[in-house]
Formats: structure tokens, C-alpha cells, sequence
């Protein structure tokens, strides 16, 4: 993955999740993955498109989700209904567009497509042909682990 | 060791008769789940001791000095001796003791469990192995297997020679210096050689686990060498690698010439020499492994001076994620840089970096070479001391991927000292400098 990609994401990814939390968020070390890799039970998907190809994963569990969820609208919520769900899209949503904001301004051209939810046990994410680059966050919910696989379009 | 010697001057008939007769007994214990036996001869008794008096400024094995009834003897932990791994105990507990006694010298020795003493024939007793990497070979005296177990003989008067009090001051020193004492002028050929293919080996596997450095066909010229070389730099005596410090001393002459720096004009002038014409009008390259990027930048600059009309493309990529971050966007003081780099160099805030013409044909990525390596077809592969520090299926596999993605006539370039012994396939054209081979 290129290396101008990288900071974007991770920045835009301890900004945003700072400020709908309001709390302490700590980054854990980057690292690179490949091939399938197991899900936590909640991920939201952004897929991105124009000079690269790829997409980005928001993974966490259950339990963390509901929690987050909960924190961004100021109210516990009884399940991940649908306004859990839509707070976890919408996370995904402002993480990958300040992303894709910031490397904008340094020259590279990214749209993204809307967010998709998966929510289930055991799912499996396979990507053929490119690493993942993994940035691990941890917040008082829990941990959140974004999964970013990009690459250049040849 | 006795029974070594015997089968060629014992007739046949007599030889059956001893290997029957037990006359040779030693003591078990076990050091980290493995078995290891003692000769009974240098067995005083055997004890549970605690309390060991701790000896500020000593070696870290030595445990402390006890007192055996009235006789004050030092107390040595073999586990920490061989960096074996033990079990923490409690201050006072009591320690499984063997109490040895070597000439003139009485030990105590901390190990595991004591087992049982266990009586064979000195014929069984088999010569050492180098597989048995736990402890260092020269300590070993022999194996031996007794009742569905493998019992690892310990060379105890090797261990506790009478050079014991020089020990705690420098652990390798005294192993070099009991060396010569005890072992034997190898009177056959044969021995001479077989010992010095195991303690290649043996610096082999050391190199792995120190440094990661895999040994295989690539780069056996260089270590067949190099051990000759520091054969005659140690005299013959401590050849073992025993620390990283070591490790890198053995590898000092490996690295290619300048590594994490810029080429100077002349290195770069006898990369330029060899690289091949080509017909297309883009030629891609493949640079894993790049570091901070002052390869790749030299390498780029070198491209650009070789082909002037042609578009380049490198891949540069490193899975250190610190390096190849600050990679894309660094700046130089001019005279740091060589001639041949000059000309695209631009003068921007902070100081001199490369203009867009360098900066847009290198793409560098974070990435790892043993994950998926998606590049389209490639001319060019620079990958200098990069494969010698996988493993060897790593090796291969990775090595797999750079023949996969090259174009039938192209060039890879290696570690000085890495060397492609398929010769069918690939053709060397390289020099002293720049180890380099085309696709035949």
C-alpha cells in the first residue's frame, strides 16, 4: 500500500472517533495482513474507487458496537436496532470521507461508494491479491480495527 | 569416549562381549524436559541444597557458593549456563544438587530433576550431533540411548576444567581456553572434516535465529569463505557464534556496498555498465526492500542517465513501516548528494529534494514481499540482500515471485554476495561490484 495512504486514514480515523466519543482514543501498531481474515461480528464496508481500487473495513464486536453506538447518540440503546446500525454506518461514513478529504488535498482522487453493514458470527473477509493494512484503535468501547486494502490500478 | 576408539583394534567376537558389558554408568537429570546424563566417575553425591550465598560480580550462572558441610563450594545453575529455561523457585526452596568432583575441584550443579543412574556399554555411546541445538556441541560428549530414551552426555571435565576460576570474567575466553586441553588432534581426515561441516552448520543455524539469515545455495559461496576466514581469524578455537554482537561480525563483509546510502558515482557508473537494452518504451522495476529510499533514488537516477527517452516505473516497497513513511519526502543537504543525482534535484522549503520526474516514476508502498505481490510485468528487479534474510522456503518463494513477473529478458540484481546458481536459466552478467543476472 502506498505510503502517502497510510496517514490519512490513521488520522482521520483518531480525529474522528476523538470527537463523536469524546474520549481518550489510543492508536495500537500498524500492521500488514494478507490473505482471509476472521470478523469481530459488526463491519462496516466503504469501497473506494477512481486512480486505486480497494476498500475500507470498520471492524469491531458486538458489544462495542452497541456501546459506540450508544455514546454517539447520547442514549443507551436497548439492541443494535436500526439506529445502531445507522450510527455505525455513519461512522464509517465520516472516518473514510475526512480520509479521502485529506488526500484529496495531496493530489490523489478517490470516490467512495455508501457504506455497507454486515453484522453475523464467524464471517470471513478474503481479498485476492492485496494486503491489508490494519490500524487498530482502542477507545473506552472497546477495540476498533480498521482494515484498509488498497491498491494502485495498473 | 573410550568406546570410540575400540572397533578397528578389537576383533569381532571380543567386540560382541562389550557391547553387553555395562561399564560405563552415569547419572540422569533433566535440564528443560530433556534428558542429560553425567559419567558417575565425576558424580560426588548428589543433593537438595538451598540457600546459596549469593557472589556479587559473578557470571550470571553462578549461583552463589554453599557450604557442604564445612567445605565451601560454588554452585552453578546449568540451566542458565546453557540459556536454558527454569523454572523461578522461591528463595528458600530447596534445589535438585549434583555434587561433582573434577581433579582437584568440588562443584555444585543446579538442574531440573535428578533422575536415577543408568548403567551401559561405552560401545553404545554415539558421537555428537549438531541437531541437538540446545547446548553448545563441544559440551556434549556423546549420546546414548538407553531403555526408549536419549540420554545427551555431558563433557563435564570440559565444562568445570581447572580454568573454572578465570570463567566468571569472560564466559567464551574460558571456552577457548579449556578447548585446546581437552580435545584430542583428530588423527583421520575424516574427522577433521566432518567436525568442521557441523560447526558450520551449527553457525548456520545460529545465523537464523541471531540475524535471520537464511542460509541456502544463494549465498554459500560467500559463507564457505567467511568461515574460512574466521576460522583463521579465531585460530581455530571458539568458532561459535554466541551473541548478536557476534552475529554481526560474521556478517560484517556480507552487506553490499553502500547499503542505506547513496550510491557513490563510481558504484552507480558500474550499475549503469550492465543494464540491458531494452525495446519497449516503459520499462517497470521492482525494488523490495528499499529502506529509506536513497537506493531506489540512486537506482532511479541511474535509470533515468541509462534510458533518457524512456518512461520509468519503480515499485519500492519495505515493511518497515518508520523507513519507508519518511521515504517519498526526503530532503538533502547538496553536497551529501553524488554528481550523478544533481541534475534532479530541486531546491524546495527545507532543503534539496527530488524533482517530480524522480518522485512520480517511484511509487513507494508499504508492504510486505511475502504477502501477495500484485506488480504487472517487470523489467527490472533490484533486490540486493534482501532475499538472504528470509528463510529459506521464503527464499524460494519470494525468488518464485521475481522469475513469475519478469519479462523474458529480464535483469535481477542481488546482494554482492548473493550469487543464482541456476545457470540455465539465468545467465550472470555481472562484475565484482554488482551481482547481476539476465533471464537466459
Amino acid at each position: 500500500m502506498r505510503v502517502e495512504y497510510i496517514n490519512p486514514f490513521v488520522e482521520a480515523a483518531f480525529n474522528v472517533l476523538k470527537e463523536v466519543l469524546n474520549a481518550d482514543v489510543r492508536r495500537g501498531e500498524l500492521y500488514l495482513k494478507s490473505t482471509t481474515m476472521p470478523v469481530l461480528g459488526v463491519a462496516a464496508l466503504v469501497g473506494l474507487a477512481g486512480d486505486v481500487e480497494g476498500r475500507v473495513l470498520f471492524d469491531m464486536s458486538k458489544d462495542t458496537a452497541l456501546a459506540v453506538a450508544s455514546a454517539m447518540n447520547g442514549e443507551q440503546l436497548p439492541s443494535l436496532d436500526e439506529l445502531g446500525k445507522a450510527t455505525i454506518t455513519e461512522l464509517a461514513n465520516m472516518i473514510t470521507a475526512q480520509a479521502v478529504t485529506k488526500l484529496h488535498d495531496l493530489g490523489f482522487k478517490f470516490d467512495l461508494t455508501p457504506p455497507a453493514l454486515f453484522t453475523g458470527e464467524n464471517m470471513e473477509i478474503s481479498d485476492h491479491e492485496v494486503e491489508a493494512l490494519i490500524v487498530p484503535m482502542e477507545v473506552p468501547q472497546g477495540k476498533i480495527e480498521i482494515n484498509v486494502a488498497i491498491r494502485e490500478r495498473a | 569416549m573410550t568406546g570410540n576408539e575400540g572397533p578397528s583394534v578389537v576383533g569381532t567376537a571380543e567386540r560382541k562381549d562389550r557391547i553387553d558389558a555395562i561399564n560405563f554408568k552415569m547419572v540422569t537429570f533433566s535440564l528443560s524436559g530433556k534428558d542429560y546424563g553425567i559419567d558417575i566417575m565425576n558424580v560426588k553425591e548428589i543433593a537438595k541444597a538451598g540457600k546459596f550465598t549469593f557472589v556479587p560480580n559473578a557470571a550470571p550462572f553462578l549461583r552463589g557458593v554453599y557450604n557442604l558441610r564445612g567445605d565451601i563450594i560454588p554452585v552453578i545453575d546449568l540451566r542458565v549456563f546453557f540459556h536454558l529455561p527454569a523454572e523461578k523457585k522461591d528463595e528458600d526452596a530447596l534445589e535438585s544438587t549434583l555434587i561433582l568432583r573434577i581433579g582437584d575441584h568440588i562443584f555444585g550443579v543446579v538442574v531440573d530433576n535428578i533422575d536415577k543412574v543408568v548403567g551401559i556399554s561405552s560401545a553404545a555411546i554415539q558421537p555428537p550431533h549438531p541437531i541437538f541445538g540446545d547446548i553448545n556441541i563441544k559440551y556434549i560428549s556423546g549420546v546414548v540411548e538407553n531403555q526408549g530414551r536419549l540420554y545427551i552426555i555431558l563433557d563435564v571435565v570440559r565444562i568445570f576444567s581447572p580454568k573454572e576460576e578465570e570463567k566468571p570474567r569472560v564466559v567464551a575466553e574460558t571456552a577457548a581456553l579449556s578447548a585446546p586441553i581437552v580435545i584430542a588432534e583428530p588423527s583421520e581426515a575424516y574427522d577433521r572434516g566432518s567436525s568442521a561441516t557441523s560447526e558450520l552448520d551449527f553457525i548456520k543455524e545460529t545465523l537464523f535465529a541471531l540475524k535471520r539469515f537464511g542460509a541456502t545455495e544463494l549465498n554459500d559461496g560467500w559463507l564457505n569463505a567467511r568461515f574460512a576466514e574466521w576460522k583463521s581469524m579465531k585460530k581455530g578455537s571458539d568458532l561459535q557464534l554466541r551473541n548478536i554482537d557476534d552475529a554481526e561480525q560474521f556478517l560484517e563483509g556480507f552487506f553490499s556496498p553502500y547499503t542505506a546510502t547513496f550510491w557513490s558515482d563510481e558504484y552507480a557508473a558500474s550499475v549503469q555498465s550492465i543494464l540491458p537494452d531494452f525495446s519497449s518504451k516503459t520499462i517497470q522495476a521492482w525494488n523490495p526492500g528499499c529502506g529509506k529510499g536513497h537506493e531506489t533514488f540512486s537506482f532511479a537516477c541511474v535509470l533515468k542517465n541509462r534510458y533518457p527517452d524512456v518512461r520509468i516505473k519503480i515499485w519500492a516497497n519495505d515493511n518497515d513501516l518508520l523507513s519507508i513513511s519518511s521515504a517519498p519526502n526526503m530532503v538533502f543537504d547538496l553536497e551529501d548528494v553524488p554528481d550523478y543525482c544533481r541534475e534532479y534535484m530541486s531546491k524546495g522549503k527545507n532543503g534539496y529534494g527530488f524533482n517530480a520526474a524522480i518522485r512520480d516514476a517511484i511509487t513507494f508502498e508499504y508492504h510486505d514481499v511475502l504477502n501477495a505481490n500484485p506488480f504487472p510485468e517487470l523489467d527490472l528487479v533490484l533486490a540486493r540482500d534482501l532475499l538472504s534474510f528470509l528463510s529459506p522456503s521464503d527464499q524460494s518463494r519470494v525468488f518464485g515471485d521475481f522469475s513469475d513477473k519478469m519479462k523474458s529478458r529480464g535483469l535481477v540484481i542481488l546482494g554482492k554476495n548473493e550469487k543464482l546458481t541456476d545457470e540455465t536459466d539465468w545467465k550472470s552478467i555481472g562484475n565484482d561490484e554488482v551481482s547481476a543476472f539476465i533471464r537466459a
